[in-house]
């Protein structure tokens, strides 16, 4: 089991190391440097001083020699300086994270607690009138596109409704910490999270639904009917305790799909996180601050993925194997 | 000069292991195994499933790569020769497979697949490609009509038929016939069998015949060659074999064949402790410190087998 | 010994003539209500998009006209104008065709790319197979939808070509290891052997041999993803990152919600498209669906 966690990690270094060059290329290929925002600030700058900048940048070194420096100072946590902000990156998407982690962590939740029982209803239940309505639902969600979705629902809950907010993360005459502020900060993620939810169930429901049927035939289950446990007992011990850890170990595989969500939503909901702070820094071409998010959200990619196959090969040993 | 000559034929697999998966050892899938086949006879290949005889017949026909020995058909070392000078020899070595069921294209009307190697081989008319089909067809029992049709419409033992009719469209000199009959119903193993037989005489076809079953490699062949962990333990005539066995190995397998006459049963029982008793106390006499067996020592012209 | 075969008659006249794989799947559509209706729903919307947009003057379209904006659904503009005052219904027949067509060619492109790779890194196994996977599996896991913003927003001479392939460099590689995958299980098989031993080239066996057994995951597979991008393209232009002005989109009358007034008041503008947008994806969906069970034994309705 150790064996296989670090050489999985061994796999992660190549790739990590890739997806960095990758991005510094990107990086490299975006108009605009550091000295664009200098520039910009100071417009009359002589060609000369400008040679002496870019020298003390480092502009003028070998690209590999750059490719270092960046690496460095990202390690330090220097992510360069955003220039329609002003200030560090780092600062900038300190202020945004927490935002895009709660509407994440809501959305998980919310799926979970949607799809594990519509999920078992539908797999124990099946061909009755509940299970139908559930698979039509999968159905469904599966093809409807989330940004359709969350402008639908939008539409009808904020605008026509006017149950929720239309917009931001938090009322602006709340106090930061009052009750009314945490109270104010729920209702705003409410409906970009249930949007989220709704759309995200679809797949855990499928597959416990699947998995519910195929395992209820197998002869373990047959053999503990026969010896006459309770059908209640059959499901929770027998039946979804070996479904759970995979669905629980498939969080990881989710994050990609929550990165690409989290922009759809913030940006349809104006709720102020990582993927909505994306989107305008790329119209800015404000790239220090785009750079920093791909590269973040790489890594988060990486490291759910790292997590997944870990937790799933300790659930099942065959995947250990290569 | 014999048709083929295998010369110290070895197939080794690696065994990956540690954290560098660096080869640690090696799986000895065919180890050191000789033998020949004369033009026009059939050779058995008989032992447990896993002993290599599957793999002997793969590599012989270069499915399979060999780590060494020599494979000499009609003199050629056909391990030594690449993709394209193989080319010249597919026609006269063919093989017929276990599974009649995955060993046919379920997509492919049976046409396709018969006239698969007149395609690589022959430049033929669709006329002239038909008519060689209807005729192959017919010879191994399938009306002329079943060549539109797809696999699935046929029984076992006709989709056998339609794989030996594939391997004869080319007049190969040497089959190599893998459990040609282990996937049937015992009722039609018979046909296809003696069926095989037939057109061994009518075209002076060589087989390398490989079974689990020592009751068909009796009905079928002229000499035998006993397999165990990758090596022969025991070669000979089949007379030789059944009659007078050697090795304790062979032996074990001989009194493991069923009996028909139920008076006979305490008789094959005893005999069958006799044989396990001996197997338990000569084991270390037939097999190496490693449970290699040795290498064959002849001990008559036609028979040699694995002793010290 | 010829028991089993002695004359024509005996041989598989009353074995009932084998399905072909498509057949199978028309049979499995048309028995299924849902799917059936589905095809014909988004027949008849094909049919409408392309026939209309034969007649439709693009240019005509997307003239600004003052004089008509946003105005509501009337006759002369059966879904209303926009903020330049160009007919809704013109830009959606025009925004259904491009998104449709170029939902297919990114389909298609992948397809074909996707089983290339696939059927050789699974055919030929070894280095070459172990190379390919590395590459899918380091693809895989990037952010794609930040990754192709990125692309599209510093990509010289942006047009829809570089749309195409910027989405297409990360869309095959779902495909590429599906195929694999069903490509190393095929290969195992005794007629992938037999074909060896006959004499026939590797590249025969993978077209004419592997290929064939492998269509109706393939069909599936791309009915499935046909819906997928189209999905994806519309977001992107939602965003403003798919497809370039000149080439409207549904996504680009969607977009138009972005202004909190549009999307609660001008509901003419951005609903049509997002209903056709679902619309479209539920049917292709629903026909992708029918086709799994039709590939899937286990699971056929007729």
């Amino acid at each position: 089991m150790l064996k296989f966690i670090l050489r999985r990690i061994l796999i992660m270094i190549p790739q990590l190391f890739l997806l960095s060059v990758l991005i510094f290329l990107l990086a490299k290929a975006m108009p605009g440097d550091a000295l664009t925002g200098q520039l910009a600030a100071n417009p009359k700058m002589d060609p000369q001083t400008l040679e002496e900048m870019k020298e003390k940048l480092g502009l003028n070194d070998p690209v590999h020699i750059q490719y270092i420096r960046w690496v460095k100072n990202m390690l330090h946590g220097d992510l360069g300086l955003s220039y329609t902000h002003q200030q560090p990156v780092t600062d900038l998407l300190a202020g945004r994270v927490g935002n895009t982690v709660l509407l994440s962590a809501a959305i998980l939740i919310l799926t979970y607690l949607i799809a594990i029982p519509l999920g078992i209803v539908s797999g124990r239940w099946t061909d009755t009138w509940a299970d139908k309505l559930i698979v039509g639902y999968s159905y469904i969600g599966y093809a409807t596109p989330l940004f359709i979705f969350a402008l639908i629902m939008l539409f009808i809950f904020g605008f026509h409704l006017g149950w929720f907010p239309t917009g931001g993360s938090v009322d602006i005459q709340v106090e930061e910490g009052t009750l009314a502020y945490y109270l104010s900060k729920l209702n705003h993620l409410m409906l970009p999270a249930l949007s989220g939810a709704l759309i995200n169930t679809v797949v855990t429901i499928q597959y416990l639904r699947s998995e519910i049927i195929d395992t209820k035939v197998k002869d373990f289950v047959k053999t503990a009917r026969a010896k006459g446990v309770p059908e209640r007992h059959i499901y929770w011990r027998h039946i979804l305790r070996n479904s759970f850890l995979p669905i629980a170990a498939f969080l990881g595989y989710e994050i990609t799909g929550l990165i690409g969500g989290s922009v759809f939503l913030e940006s349809i909901y104006s709720y102020p996180g990582l993927g909505q702070l994306f989107l305008q820094s790329i119209m800015q071409r404000d790239y220090s601050v785009v750079t920093a998010l791909v590269m973040i959200s790489g890594v988060a990619t990486l490291v759910g993925t790292l997590l997944s196959d870990i937790i799933l090969s300790a659930v099942d040993p065959r995947i250990r194997i290569e | 000069m014999a048709l083929l000559n295998v010369n110290h034929l070895k197939v080794y697999y690696p065994v990956r292991g540690g954290f560098f998966r660096r080869v640690i050892d090696h799986v000895r899938a065919v180890d050191d195994v000789s033998f020949s086949l004369n033009q026009g006879e059939t050779y058995g290949l008989v032992g447990e499933s896993g002993c290599g005889k599957t793999t002997t017949g793969r590599t012989i026909i270069g499915l399979i790569r060999a780590t060494a020995g020599e494979v000499l058909f009609e003199g050629t070392d056909l391990t030594k020769l690449n993709r394209r000078q193989f080319h010249a020899y597919r026609k006269d070595i063919q093989m017929i497979f276990q599974d009649p069921y995955s060993s046919l294209n379920p997509r492919k009307r049976v046409l396709d697949i018969v006239a698969e190697p007149l395609r690589n081989f022959e430049k033929l008319s669709p006329q002239e490609e038909r008519k060689k089909v209807q005729y192959v067809l017919e010879r191994v029992g399938l009306s002329a009509e079943s060549i539109y049709k797809y696999p699935h419409e046929f029984s076992g033992g006709q989709r056998q038929r339609i794989g030996i009719a594939r391997a004869l469209t080319l007049n190969p000199k040497l089959i190599i016939a893998d459990e040609p009959v282990s996937a049937l119903d015992v009722s039609v193993q018979a046909q296809v069998l003696n069926f095989m037989k037939d057109i061994q005489q009518e075209y002076g076809l060589t087989y390398l015949f490989i079974s689990h079953d020592l009751g068909i490699i009796r009905h079928m062949c002229d000499r035998i060659g006993i397999m165990y962990r990758g090596r022969l333990v025991e070669e000979g005539t089949s007379e030789d074999i059944f009659t007078n066995p050697q090795h304790i190995y062979t032996k074990r397998l001989l009194s493991a064949i069923p009996n028909a006459d139920p008076r006979d049963r305490s008789k094959q029982a005893a005999l069958r402790r006799e044989v396990e008793e001996e197997y338990a106390q000569a084991y270390s006499h037939y097999f190496d410190e490693n449970g290699r067996a040795y290498p064959l020592k002849p001990i008559s012209p036609t028979h040699s087998v694995a002793i010290p | 010994m010829k028991l089993e075969a002695n004359g024509p008659t005996a041989v598989g006249t009353n074995v009932e003539k084998s399905p072909s794989p498509l057949s199978i799947m028309w049979r499995e559509l048309v028995h299924d209500r849902l799917a059936l209706g589905s095809l014909i729903v988004l027949t008849i919307i094909l049919l409408i998009v392309y026939g209309a947009s034969l007649f439709l003057d693009q240019e005509e379209i997307v003239k600004v006209d003052f004089l008509a904006i946003h105005s509501p659904p009337s006759a002369e503009h059966w879904l209303g104008t926009d903020y330049g005052g160009r007919d809704v219904f013109g830009q959606l027949i025009i925004g259904a065709r491009n998104s449709f067509t170029i939902g297919l060619a990114i389909t298609l492109i992948t397809g074909v790319i996707g089983l290339i790779v696939g059927l050789v890194a699974g055919y030929f196994g070894g280095w070459v197979d172990n190379i390919i996977m590395r590459i899918i599996d380091f693809i895989l896991v990037l952010p794609f939808l930040m990754l192709v913003i990125v692309f599209v927003a510093i990509v010289p001479k942006y047009n829809v070509l570089t749309f195409i392939l910027i989405m297409s460099a990360f869309l095959w590689t779902g495909k590429a290891r599906l195929i694999r995958a069903k490509t190393l299980a095929e290969r195992e098989l005794d007629y992938v052997s037999a074909s060896k031993t006959l004499g026939t080239p590797d590249w025969k066996i993978i077209l004419f041999q592997i290929l064939p057994n492998l269509s109706s995951i393939i069909i599936v597979n791309l009915t499935l993803n046909l819906a997928g991008n189209i999905g994806i393209e519309s977001g992107l232009t939602y965003l403003g990152f798919g497809l370039p002005e000149s080439t409207p989109s549904l996504g680009t009358l969607v977009s138009y919600a972005t202004n909190p007034d549009v999307l609660q008041n001008k509901w003419w503008v951005w609903l049509p498209a997002s209903l056709l947008i679902l619309v479209m994806m539920l049917c292709i969906n629903f026909i992708g669906q029918a086709l799994k069970r039709a590939a899937d034994a286990r699971q056929r309705l007729s």
